[in-house]
């Protein structure tokens, strides 16, 4: 007989994996109808038309599936249904309401859900906006959500082969076999989920998610239209929406990649906002690719040049959204070495390889078959029109990408290295170095370009005032560079020239507004986005190149590192410094003093409190104190050790930016010393470790709060002053009470010295008491800490927003102009 | 031939130099005994924790000062000195892999990527960085 399940409740998932296969039908649906619509626009104009009617519905079916698909599993996860193994695998019943979200993208099948949801918001808008090209760019779009719909399915072809994997997987089916499941109660047992990843339990991970999908998804929209018109084999259309989109999607990726920064500064302590970490770079480079299409389509709306690279890169900006997803989520990147795939990876491998090969092989097809009548401009362009720069910017833009992309492929290639070298090719030893050697000299002729070419017009300028222009600019940006140089010390050769290529883009971008557009705003999408370019490459050098690290560990045996100096063997390693709980050590400008940890009840972190004082020079005195308080997950579920949290201090200059690398294991934390007896009169004294306690005397009327007074006691406490380097700190009472002729004790301490004393005996004929006495040792409590200074950190989040902004701007200038339009044709 | 074409061919000359010179910067995978053959140079090893050796790492002595023993690929047992705090979690790891360089007998590590058994992900890598 099978077994009876107890308390499961199967409603919710049963309906989940229906809102699934819905999808997955009504995307084929409108699929075929869209297309079906887009063969018989030209014989058939009715039927056309009913056929894109039923490929309405089916889209707006699919979008009300996947919106259901979503509905369903939160309603699991918020109700912490733990018989389905995506709410046990990434939620508890204590994660905190506004993580419940982000559970959703922890896991693979969230993540694609997301995607899609977004894709079916975009494609309503789409379904509205397109006119004549709906039908193929409804198309596109339905062929992906196809795609996406399919990920979702968890169909098994026998034991092995398996299309998607549903997110409503039950527990006791995932882990089918496990000898929990035989008893039917088995839910009593499984009270609790797995838990959130600690790392993802953080304010930016419930945005940075979300907008960076959306950035992805978008991105779709400039594809669709690309592919609709070339399958229309008409070339004036799509031209406005494809720009708009464009500007979209690069407004929102830009905004999410930045965001992905800020949090891996703020939660992450590798000590820095990038670290051309391969997620990282997988998320860059269809935006590089991404912007360079959006400058050749403006190049081929003004002068009907760079149709065919135009096309190329839209289309590889949204196959490269797919490699992204093929490189961060299937593991193919995680292990270097053993492509050891677990049974999902490996179909999840397959399954993205074919849907990047349909995709892959569609835009080839037709980029091919329309080739000899794709738009062509036989003349050559002039050495001083504008159009000529942008294509080598935008072909920079590509070879940068081209690069990233190589780099950060190195496990999808290395086993074909190893076939044809015999060498076992790992990546680079220090990736950011790596990067920077190369991706710097891209940032310094772009950011030369991006300035340049805003004083040059399409088709030809007026040399004089270009150089005219470029000379003004130029001067300034010269004179600014050699002042920061000198007072920022860059005196590597590439870094300075980065810093005039990044000065002059700010000074000619804020030049470019304010005297040739006379400080239009809605004319200033443009320079704007290039202002706030510049602004970003300026923020990442001098953050980058001063940064600091103050946390230099003086204590400990000096080792070799085979560097060249002392100081350089020093820095190598000393970065991390030990500090004694209320032991102040020197950090930089500062004095800093770890004043002990805290918890509560609402929160699983640990906080440790970590004070710092700045002194003047010359007079000592405090010049600005402040706390900052580093937190961390000390063993984390199913882990030892510790998620450490950075806290930062922010200045408008700069941020000092800490972490904690290591702390006493709290289990640990035994209670070595013991108390000492001390016979003491009036006046004596005391010695402790770092304070000493002096005895003044009895007090006969009981003061302290934790004495509850009975009749008959007979109660005294003793005067014990407390005093430490500083001198005196607080009095301690420790009582004594003889209660029905028992002797009691109530013990009284000070917890910031970590004193403690106990009234042991009084001697009335001596008038003396003996106390008892423990300090605990400092040593018992330390906190191991890492503090770096980032300088103008601001500018390079400043520049991220103006750019963004400038992103927005475009789009409003462009969608609130009226222009004329070549072919006028309703349907 | 349009000037265009001309910087395009240029342009990408240039790139094709960059990707050629850009493998000079690919490390390798190695063991402890290929590794030890150019000493100067930084490899990957890849190994587990050797089983039965103890590590040491004392913050309260040097907060930046992890010794351990992996056994790499070809079975080798080594000692690892890594420069930098004790990564959290390492006696978990299924597979460590480190970035460094033999000196004498000891491998000089300057970072180490682990991969863990996570119930959370099943391609969990953490990160210990020693700069």
């Amino acid at each position: 007989m099978d077994t009876q399940f107890i308390g499961e409740n199967l409603r919710p998932g049963q309906l989940g994996h229906f809102f699934a296969i819905t999808s997955f039908v009504a995307a084929l649906f409108s699929l075929v109808s869209y297309t079906r619509s887009a063969y018989t626009e030209k014989t058939d104009l009715n039927n056309s038309r009913s056929w894109l009617l039923m490929g309405r519905n089916g889209f707006a079916i699919h979008s009300a599936a996947v919106l259901g698909i979503f509905f369903s599993l939160y309603y699991i996860i918020a109700n912490h249904l733990f018989e389905y193994n995506y709410a046990w695998q990434h939620s508890s019943k204590t994660l905190p309401m506004q993580y419940l979200l982000s559970c959703f993208w922890e896991g693979q099948e969230g993540s694609f859900m997301l995607w899609s949801f977004w894709h079916c918001m975009l494609g309503l808008v789409v379904m509205r906006t397109s006119g004549i090209l709906e039908s193929r760019v409804m198309a596109v779009i339905a062929v992906v959500q196809l795609a996406l719909s399919t990920m979702l399915l968890g169909f098994y072809f026998g034991p092995e082969m398996k299309v998607g994997s549903t997110p409503f997987m039950l527990l006791r089916h995932q882990m089918a076999g496990a000898p929990i499941f035989a008893q039917g109660n088995y839910l009593d047992f499984v009270q609790d989920g797995n838990g959130l990843n600690p790392l993802l339990q953080n304010y930016w991970m419930v945005i940075h998610p979300p907008i960076l999908f959306l950035g992805f998804a978008s991105t779709l929209i400039p594809f669709a239209y690309t592919i609709a018109a070339l399958w229309k084999g008409e070339y004036q259309d799509w031209v406005k929406p494809a720009i708009n989109w464009s500007l979209f999607a690069g407004a929102v990726l830009g905004t999410g990649i930045m965001m992905g920064g800020a949090w891996a500064y703020e939660s992450l302590t590798f000590g820095g906002y990038w670290a051309w970490d391969p997620v990282e770079n997988a998320s860059l480079v269809p935006w590089l690719t991404l912007i360079a299409g959006l400058h050749t389509l403006v190049v081929y709306k003004s002068t009907g040049r760079s149709f065919i690279i135009t096309t190329i890169l839209l289309a590889l900006t949204y196959l490269l959204v797919w490699y992204s997803t093929f490189l961060t989520r299937t593991g193919v990147l995680g292990d270097t070495s053993v492509h050891a795939f677990t049974g999902e990876g490996k179909s999840l491998y397959w399954h993205l390889l074919v849907v990047l090969g349909v995709l892959l092989l569609g835009s080839i097809i037709m980029i091919v078959r329309k080739w000899r009548s794709l738009p062509r401009v036989k003349t050559e362009e002039n050495v001083d029109s504008r159009e000529f720069w942008m294509f080598i910017g935008s072909f920079i833009l590509l070879l940068s990408a081209v690069q990233i992309i190589i780099s950060t492929s190195i496990p999808v290639w290395s086993p074909l290295a190893k076939w044809i070298t015999g060498k076992d090719i790992a990546p680079p030893v220090d990736p950011v170095l790596h990067y920077n050697n190369i991706q710097v000299w891209v940032a310094i002729i772009l950011a030369l370009l991006s300035a340049g070419v805003l004083y040059l017009r399409f088709k030809t300028s007026d040399t004089k005032t270009v150089w005219k222009r470029l000379l003004i600019t130029g001067a300034i940006a010269l004179a600014v560079t050699v002042a920061v140089a000198y007072v920022q010390q860059i005196d590597v050769p590439q870094y300075a020239l980065f810093l005039f290529a990044s000065v002059f883009s700010v000074v000619a971008s804020i030049y470019y507004i304010i005297s040739v557009q006379k400080a239009n705003l809605k004319k200033g999408g443009p320079a704007l986005s290039h202002l706030g370019f510049g602004l970003s490459l300026l923020g990442i050098l001098l953050s980058s190149f001063n940064k600091e690290v103050i946390s230099f560990n003086t204590l400990g045996v000096v080792m070799n590192f085979g560097k060249k100096t002392d100081a350089e063997n020093a820095k190598e390693s000393r970065e991390n410094i030990l500090l004694f709980r209320n032991t102040p050590v020197a950090m930089g400008d500062y004095m800093v003093t770890y004043k002990g940890d805290s918890t509560s009840t609402e929160d699983p972190r640990t906080f440790y409190k970590v004070f710092y004082e700045r002194y003047d020079e010359k007079n000592k005195e405090v010049k600005e104190t402040f706390t900052l308080y580093p937190d961390a997950f000390v063993n984390p579920k199913g882990q030892t050790g510790l998620i450490a949290n950075p806290a930062s201090k922010h200045y408008l200059h700069k941020d000092i930016f800490t972490y904690v690398t290591s702390v006493m294991d709290p289990t640990k934390k035994t209670d070595t010393t013991s108390y000492k007896e001390h016979k003491v009169k009036n006046g004596d004294t005391v010695y402790l470790s770092s304070s000493y306690i002096v005895f003044h005397g009895f007090n006969t009327e009981v003061q302290n709060p934790n004495y509850k007074p009975a009749n008959g006691d007979i109660a005294v406490t003793a005067r014990l002053g407390v005093y430490d380097l500083q001198g005196k700190t607080k009095e301690l009472n420790p009582v004594y009470y003889i209660r029905d002729g028992f002797e009691n004790f109530i013990e009284d301490s000070l917890q910031t010295n970590q004193v403690y004393t106990r009234l042991a005996k009084i001697i009335p004929d001596e008038n003396a008491a003996v106390i008892m006495v423990k300090q605990a040792d400092p040593k018992d409590d330390y906190i191991v800490l890492k503090a770096l200074v980032f300088p103008f950190i601001n500018v390079l989040w400043l520049g991220i927003i103006v750019m963004v902004a400038g992103f927005f701007v475009s789009m409003w200038n462009r969608l609130t102009k009226k222009e004329k339009r070549a072919h006028i044709l309703d349907l | 031939m349009k000037k265009t074409h001309i910087v395009l061919l240029v342009l990408v000359a240039a790139a094709v130099c960059i990707i050629v010179s850009m493998f000079g910067d690919f490390s390798t995978y190695e063991t402890f005994a290929s590794a030890s053959k150019d000493p100067g140079k930084q490899y990957h090893v890849i190994g587990v924790l050797a089983q039965g050796k103890t590590m040491e790492y004392d913050p309260v002595k040097d907060p930046n000062h992890f010794i351990f023993y992996v056994q790499d690929k070809a079975g080798t047992v080594n000692k690892v000195v890594f420069n930098g705090a004790k990564p959290t979690d390492i006696e978990k790891s299924e597979q460590v892999v480190m970035t460094g360089r033999m000196e004498g007998n000891e491998f000089r590590c300057s970072k180490i990527q682990m991969k863990c058994p996570s119930k959370y992900k099943n391609d969990q890598v953490a990160i210990g960085n020693a700069s």
